[in-house]
C-alpha cells in the first residue's frame, strides 16, 4: 500500500477539498467581523473610560445577575425533566419532547409578545397576578423569564442526550450493589451525563447573555432594572459608537471566557483519549 | 474475612414474566456454593430470569427466596427492591463505572467505603483478585481480564447472598476464559453463595456447572447433571439445542439383554447401542421394529486406518472421508459410513494420520458412547410451585 502524505490525502479526497475550502471561508466570515470589532475598539482613545463607565458596569452587573438566576432555574428544573425525556417511552412524554424545541424555532420577538400576552398587566395570568400585587412584565423578573424561555431548550436537549448515553445497565448494576435509585442517580447517572450537561449549559448561558428580542418586548429597556448588555449596546449606538464598541467587546470577552471554562469541564480525565 | 459473614442459604423460586410478546415461566433451586447453569440459545429467557431474580424486572407472579429471606411473593404482596436484595450481578460487558477508579469501583457498594475498615476490605479484595497496583487506574486503562476481575471483586465486596453471572466470559479470548473459569471456581469455594450463571457455551457449562437447566423459548426443558444433560441429552429438543453432532433415525432389530445392548439398523447402517431405560419399550413392538433416535458426540468417535478387530469397541464402521474442516480447536472430519458421521480430532492426529478427502478410514466407538434421544419432545416442565 502506498504511503500518502497528508497533503496528497486531502487532494485525493473530494470531501477534503470542499471541506478545507469551506473551513477557510467560514473562519474568514466569522473571524473578520470579530477582528474588525476588536481593531475599532482598540482605536478608541476613551475605551477604558467607556468600559468602566456607569452604563456599562450597570448593564454588565444586571446581565450576570439575571443570567445566573435563569441558569440556576434551568439546571434545577431542566435536569429532572431531561432525565424523564431520556428514560420514558410514554406517549405524553414523547409529545412534550417534541414541544421542547419550539422556542428554538420561535423568533425571540414573538416569544416576547407571547409572554406579554400571558404575564403582562392585562395578560391571561398576569391580570390575576397583578391583583395579588405581583408585577412581572417590565421588571427584572421579566428579564429572567425571557432568558429561561429562549435558552432552556439548549440545556434540556443536551442533557437529554447526555442521559441517553448512560446505559441503563450502569444504573441496574449500581442498584444490585445496594445503592438506592435516587443515590444511583447522583453517584452514577449525573456524573456520567455531566459533560453533555456542561456543554448544554455553556450554549444556554451564551444564549441567555445575548438575549435581546424577547427582553425588549417583555421587559423593556430600563437602566439598572431591565437593560442588559445587548440592550445597552443598542441604546449606546444611538448616542456614541465608542460606548457600543466597548460594551460589545466586554460581551464578546465574557461569552468566550464562559465557553472556554465550560469546555474544560466537558472533557474529564476519566474519558481517556 | 468474607467467608464468616456470608449467609449460607439456598436460593430458590419461580417466576412468570412478560416482556412484550415474550412469556417466561421458570423455576430454580441453587444450594450455597453450587453453580446452576442456565443454558440455551440467545433469546431463550436466560438473562430475563436473572433480571427477575435481581428484581430489575417485575414478574407477573412468582416467589423468590434468597439468603433465607422471601424477596418477592405475588400472593403475599412481598416486593423487596433490588438495592435491598444483596445480590452480586455480573453483566457480559461488566459495566465498570467509567468515571471511577478501580478502587472506587470495588468500594462502590460499601456503606463504610470512606472508613479504614472499608479501605481494608478494598485492599483485601484487590490482592485476592490480583489487582495490586491497579487501584488508581480508570476502567479504560485495564485489559479485558482485569476488567472482569474488578467487576467480580465489586460484586463480592458487599457480601452478596447470591451471585448472578450473565455470560461473564463471553467477551474474553479462549485462553483467558479458561484461566478465569478456574479462578471463579476457586473463589466460589471460598465464599459459598448460590450462583446462577447464564451461558450458551457448552464447554463453560460443563466446566462451571454443578447442575444445568436448559431453557428455550421461555420454558425449562430439563434440569440435571451437566454431563448427563449436555453429554447425552435424552430429549430431542435438548439434543439439538446443545448441538449433538450425530443423530440417526434407526429401528431396533435385536435386543441383547445379556450384554445390555441392542442392535439398531437404518439405511446402510447398523449400530450397537445401550439397552437403555431412557426409552419406553411398548409390549406390542416385541417384533423388534421399534423406531429410535441415536445420538453420538463427535468427540467420542475414534478414527483408525485399519479395522480394530481385536478391540472392545462394539461399533467399527468402514467409511470414506467426505470433508475435513478446521474448528476453533482441532478439526472436524466427516466420514461416509453408509450415513455421514462427524468426528472431532486434534490437529496433531490429522497430521500424523495424513487424513485427506477420499481416504478410507474406520470409525470406532463404544456402544456406551451411543445414547438414545426421545423422539417426541416432552412438554416443557411446569414451574415448581
Amino acid at each position: 500500500m502506498a504511503v500518502m502524505n497528508p497533503v496528497t490525502q486531502i487532494r485525493n479526497n473530494p470531501a477534503g477539498i470542499l471541506g478545507s475550502g469551506g473551513a477557510v471561508l467560514f473562519v474568514l466570515f466569522i473571524g473578520i467581523p470579530v477582528i474588525a470589532l476588536l481593531i475599532r475598539a482598540a482605536q478608541q482613545s476613551n475605551f477604558l473610560d467607556a468600559v468602566t463607565g456607569d452604563t456599562a458596569l450597570t448593564a454588565l452587573r444586571l446581565s450576570l445577575f439575571t443570567s445566573v438566576i435563569s441558569m440556576a432555574v434551568v439546571v434545577l428544573l431542566g435536569t429532572p425533566f431531561a432525565y424523564l425525556l431520556a428514560r420514558s417511552d410514554r406517549l405524553w412524554v414523547r409529545v412534550v419532547d417534541s414541544l421542547v424545541e419550539l422556542p428554538l424555532v420561535l423568533p425571540p420577538v414573538v416569544a416576547g409578545v407571547a409572554m406579554l400576552m400571558a404575564f403582562g398587566r392585562n395578560g391571561l395570568i398576569g391580570s390575576g397576578l397583578e391583583s395579588i400585587g405581583l408585577h412581572i412584565s417590565f421588571t427584572t423578573t421579566a428579564v429572567v423569564f425571557a432568558q429561561i424561555f429562549v435558552a432552556s431548550p439548549f440545556f434540556v436537549r443536551s442533557a437529554k442526550l447526555g442521559f441517553q448515553s448512560v446505559a441503563k445497565d450502569y444504573e441496574d448494576v449500581a442498584q444490585t450493589l445496594g445503592v438506592s435509585p435516587l443515590r444511583t442517580f447522583f453517584r452514577i447517572t449525573l456524573p456520567l451525563a455531566a459533560p453533555a450537561m456542561f456543554t448544554g449549559l455553556g450554549v444556554a448561558w451564551a444564549r441567555a447573555l445575548s438575549e435581546f428580542g424577547a427582553t425588549m418586548m417583555f421587559a423593556g429597556n430600563l437602566t439598572g432594572e431591565t437593560q442588559t448588555m445587548p440592550l445597552a449596546i443598542m441604546s449606546a449606538m444611538e448616542t456614541s459608537l465608542d460606548g457600543a464598541l466597548a460594551l460589545s467587546v466586554m460581551l464578546l470577552a465574557g461569552s468566550v471566557l464562559l465557553l472556554a471554562l465550560l469546555g474544560l469541564l466537558t472533557h474529564p480525565r476519566w474519558q481517556g483519549r | 474475612m468474607m467467608e464468616n459473614r456470608t449467609i449460607e442459604s439456598a436460593a430458590q423460586g419461580w417466576v412468570e414474566c412478560r416482556v412484550g410478546d415474550f412469556h417466561l415461566e421458570t423455576h430454580w433451586e441453587v444450594l450455597p456454593g453450587e453453580v446452576l447453569v442456565l443454558f440455551g440459545p440467545s433469546g431463550a429467557g436466560k438473562s430475563t430470569t436473572l433480571r427477575a431474580v435481581a428484581g430489575l424486572l417485575r414478574p407477573v407472579k412468582g416467589h423468590v427466596e434468597m439468603g433465607g429471606k422471601v424477596v418477592y411473593d405475588s400472593e403475599g404482596g412481598v416486593w423487596v427492591p433490588t438495592h435491598q436484595r444483596r445480590i452480586g450481578y455480573l453483566t457480559q460487558q461488566y459495566h465498570l463505572f467509567p468515571h471511577l477508579k478501580v478502587s472506587a469501583n470495588i468500594a462502590f457498594g460499601l456503606p463504610d467505603r470512606g472508613s479504614p475498615t472499608g479501605r481494608e476490605r478494598v485492599s483485601e479484595l484487590t490482592s485476592l483478585f490480583q489487582l495490586d497496583g491497579l487501584g488508581e487506574r480508570y476502567p479504560w486503562e485495564l485489559s479485558g481480564g482485569q476488567q472482569q476481575r474488578v467487576a467480580l471483586a465489586r460484586a463480592l465486596a458487599s457480601e452478596p447472598t447470591m451471585l448472578l453471572l450473565d455470560e461473564p466470559f463471553a467477551s474474553l479470548d479462549a485462553e483467558l476464559r479458561r484461566v478465569l473459569r478456574r479462578e471463579l471456581r476457586a473463589m466460589l469455594a471460598q465464599s459459598p453463595v448460590p450462583v446462577m450463571l447464564v451461558t450458551h457455551d457448552r464447554e463453560e457449562a460443563l466446566a462451571l456447572g454443578d447442575s444445568v437447566q436448559v431453557i428455550n423459548e421461555g420454558r425449562t426443558l430439563v434440569t440435571g447433571d451437566p454431563l448427563e444433560v449436555l453429554g447425552q441429552p435424552a430429549q430431542g429438543r435438548v439434543a439439538r439445542l446443545v448441538g449433538v453432532e450425530n443423530l440417526f433415525e434407526l429401528t431396533v432389530q435385536e435386543r441383547n439383554p445379556r450384554d445390555g445392548t441392542m442392535t439398531c439398523v437404518g439405511p446402510n447402517l447398523q449400530l450397537e447401542v445401550p439397552l437403555d431405560s431412557h426409552i419406553e419399550i411398548s409390549p406390542e413392538s416385541e417384533d423388534g421394529r421399534e423406531p429410535v433416535t441415536v445420538g453420538i458426540r463427535a468427540s467420542d468417535i475414534i478414527l483408525a486406518k485399519e479395522d480394530l478387530a481385536g478391540s472392545s469397541a462394539r461399533n467399527r464402521l468402514p467409511g470414506r472421508v467426505v470433508s475435513v474442516e478446521s474448528r476453533s480447536s482441532g478439526y472436524a472430519v466427516t466420514l461416509d459410513c453408509g450415513q455421514h458421521f462427524r468426528c472431532h480430532i486434534t490437529g496433531a492426529a490429522l497430521e500424523e494420520m495424513g487424513i485427506e478427502t477420499g481416504q478410507h478410514l474406520w470409525a470406532v466407538f463404544k456402544a456406551s458412547s451411543c445414547f438414545l434421544v426421545n423422539r417426541e419432545p416432552e412438554p416443557g416442565s411446569t414451574p415448581g410451585i
